[in-house]
């Protein structure tokens, strides 16, 4: 009896697999774009770093760069997701594209350090683009760029501030928190940053939003949904109303529980990091819980880089900075929940950040973690 | 029927039903295959990488098996494994010995963190009667949290929050001569542990009083007590080692294939070990021949996906179904059954009738 029904449970389940696979369209979406322009001489890979490509974060941007890439240069693309997240799985992955003849490679995520220190030597004439690390033989290591591998990292601090401002001068007066995935540079300069410009809106545009400590947490992973959504039920209930989510999955539980909240009437938010997730955030019709986001063009980086490839001035052997003044970090084109003031004065603060006037620091000072 | 038999036609329906799911997805099922297994075995580092993935799910494989052998069904292989890796890293990274002698500690280190993981579950189960399918799964998460904990307190990186320092090399299991053998594969000497685990293990159960007792206890508990074999003894005796090869599962990843633990990971090694144990039925060179298919499938995904437009979820579906198949070899078997019965009773149907009858309620 017990196996009957074990026996249709698998079943059932390799039908809907089955299913769910039928569904897809019959080919990736490699090459052939439509578009009349003559085939790129270079074939362009991906490896995915921990999560899967449609993580709205990491992986999803750097895809997203390579598509909209292959819409103007026509190359073939592809990415692959490596089993586990150690070296030896990352660079199994990195030599099957070398094999197959994506010479392009493209390693979203600072974890690629030490493999793609590796592969820069072991495959001479392959290119590497590694964004938000630089390669190294060890992760305490000083960095060593070869000629064939640039290095990209973003200013991660100022779109948090810019994000801090916004947020406060929505909120005018309550509180804010953080949610950070694993505690690594990239999350901490986007939590910094966050508080620095809510500071920086209570100091000099008149709001009075306060970051208590204990509400700045990092979870520890970035695929722990479950405990994302705990994280921010625990904030919304000791009185926060938005929290700034750096932390991949772990947001996607805190954007949920948004959900949850306001669809009962409360005035809660989230704000986005990386890319623009308004879309993850919606709850009803067009209305989204996102109220922002901390953009990273991780996309344009991916984009800009193949792009330099098509036209042989690749970077090589340089490490990128894309911040405030090369348009690189700031908040998304549409911010549908922010009024046209606190545009027009987040506008004000992004130009200043351009022009210098504005610093945003990079490192904790005396700030909470 | 014999259980290669079994093994092979689960591994031919998976298979099967893989390259059914290519050629409704609109691939070709052939060339996907071709390079599953090229990717595999191609060139000399594609095998040393398909050993090297294989090592850490022969060992979890078979502390499975040995379990099963007794009757115990070990789900906590994950957690013993994280464990033993757990304290193998730790005496590595805190010890300061030649290296044979470093080496030595830290695989005996291994041994007894994952024992120790599994003895409470066996203690459990032998006095109190818990199932240690619960236990050990509860373990597991014990384990879990227990490295969460302790890595980012006393062996953190530099750099990273989330992993402990490298290991020093003379602290790690690889050798030039191996890597260079297979030409820059990330093959190491986690291999050989899982090789001499295979040879022990089959001579435990096979040649000693040991195991016989504790295969006996695994037949039937009552019948072992009655025929004088300490049953208690052989639960916990049985978990004991199996939850100590699996810890060298931990030593092979976490000081082979990988340089450093990461926290926040459940290895998924300690559960595909059940996969790998049931498919190579729990017979210790079952589960060296099933490891290494499985290290196939695992290293040549990659290669598939990179040379085809075939997308890697499928190769999880191929050997998820092949688990399915290998799980469910009792309907295998029992369709094999039936179909030997119908075979024997056409000729002579009407008075072979009875006995068909009776050999279905056997079956039933």
């Amino acid at each position: 009896m017990k196996k009957g029904v074990l026996s249709l449970i698998s079943l059932a389940l390799s039908v809907t697999m089955l299913a769910g696979c039928g569904g897809k369209p019959a080919s990736e979406p490699t090459g052939g774009a439509g578009s009349d322009a003559p085939k790129a001489n270079f074939k362009v890979g991906m490896v995915t770093d921990a999560g899967t490509i449609d993580d709205k974060s990491f992986n999803q941007g750097t895809y997203e760069g390579i598509v909209k890439a292959n819409k103007d240069f026509n190359m073939e693309y592809k990415y692959l997701k490596p089993a586990g997240t150690t070296e030896a799985d990352y660079s199994k992955e990195i030599g099957n594209l070398y094999d197959a003849g994506f010479k392009f490679i493209v390693t979203p995520g600072f974890k690629f350090e030490t493999a793609v220190h590796k592969a820069q030597e072991k495959y001479k004439d392959a290119k590497f683009v590694l964004i938000d690390g630089s390669p190294r033989p060890n992760p305490d290591a000083d960095p060593e760029l070869k000629e064939n591998t640039v290095a990209i990292y973003f200013a991660e601090q100022e779109s948090g501030f810019l994000a801090g401002v916004a947020t406060a001068l929505h909120v005018k007066d309550g509180q804010a928190g953080f949610i950070g995935g694993m505690k690594i540079p990239p999350v901490q300069k986007f939590n910094w940053g966050f508080q620095q410009g809510v500071k920086y809106a209570n100091e000099s545009l008149g709001t009075k939003v306060t970051i208590n400590k204990e509400n700045v947490v990092y979870q520890g992973t970035f695929d722990d949904v479950a405990a994302g959504s705990q994280l921010a039920a625990q904030m919304y209930d000791r009185g926060v109303n938005v929290i700034f989510a750096a932390a991949g999955g772990v947001g996607v539980g805190a954007i949920n529980e948004a959900k949850t909240r306001v669809q009962n009437g409360n005035d809660v938010w989230v704000v986005g990091v990386d890319v623009d997730q308004y879309q993850d955030g919606v709850y009803e019709g067009d209305k989204s819980v996102i109220l922002t986001s901390a953009v990273k063009k991780i996309d344009q980086a991916a984009y800009d880089m193949i792009k330099a490839e098509t036209e042989g001035k690749f970077p090589g052997g340089q490490t990128i900075t894309l911040d405030a003044k090369n348009d690189g970090v700031g908040l998304p084109a549409e911010n549908p929940n922010l009024s046209e003031d606190i545009l027009k004065q987040v506008d004000e603060v992004f130009n200043k950040i351009k022009a210098g006037e504005i610093t945003v620091a990079a490192e904790q000072g005396d700030l909470i973690e | 029927m014999n259980n290669s038999i079994k093994s092979l036609l689960a591994v031919l329906f998976g298979l099967l039903a893989g390259a059914l799911l290519m050629a409704v997805t609109g691939h070709n099922p052939v060339e996907g295959y071709k390079f599953l297994i090229q990717g595999g075995l191609k060139s000399p580092e594609r095998i040393g990488n398909t050993l090297a993935t294989a090592t850490p799910l022969i060992l979890t494989g078979l502390s499975v098996a040995f379990a099963f052998r007794t009757g115990l069904f070990n789900i906590g292989a994950a957690g013993q494994m994280l464990f033993g890796g757990f304290c193998a890293t730790a005496v590595g990274l805190s010890v300061d010995l030649p290296r044979a002698l470093l080496l030595t500690l830290m695989v005996l280190a291994g041994f007894i963190g994952g024992a120790l993981w599994a003895l409470i579950p066996g203690i459990l189960k032998a006095r109190y009667n818990v199932h240690e399918v619960v236990s050990t799964i509860m373990m597991n998460w014990t384990a879990y949290w227990t490295v969460y904990y302790v890595i980012p307190g006393y062996f953190k990186g530099e750099s990273l929050e989330t992993e402990s320092r490298q290991l020093p090399p003379e602290a790690m299991l690889h050798a030039s001569w191996l890597s260079d053998m297979f030409q820059g594969s990330y093959i190491n000497l986690g291999f050989f542990i899982g090789v001499v685990a295979v040879l022990v293990v089959a001579f435990l159960i096979n040649k000693t009083t040991l195991g016989y007792e504790l295969k006996a206890v695994g037949f039937n508990r009552h019948s072992a007590e009655y025929a004088g074999i300490a049953v208690k003894r052989s639960i916990v005796l049985s978990m004991f080692i199996a939850g100590g090869i699996a810890g060298l599962a931990g030593v092979a990843q976490y000081a082979g294939n990988a340089s450093s633990l990461q926290i926040g990971v459940l290895p998924s090694q300690g559960f595909d070990g059940i996969a790998v144990a049931l498919l190579g039925a729990n017979a210790p060179l079952g589960v060296m021949v099933s490891a290494l298919f499985f290290g196939v499938l695992y290293s040549g995904r990659g290669f598939m996906n990179a040379m085809t437009e075939i997308p890697p979820e499928i190769a999880d579906s191929i050997i998820a179904i092949i688990i399915y198949f290998a799980a469910t070899s009792i309907l295998i078997e029992r369709l094999f059954r039936k179909w030997k019965v119908r075979k024997s009773r056409a000729p002579h149907s009407a008075a072979n009738k009875k006995q068909g009858e009776r050999e279905h309620v056997d079956n039933a």
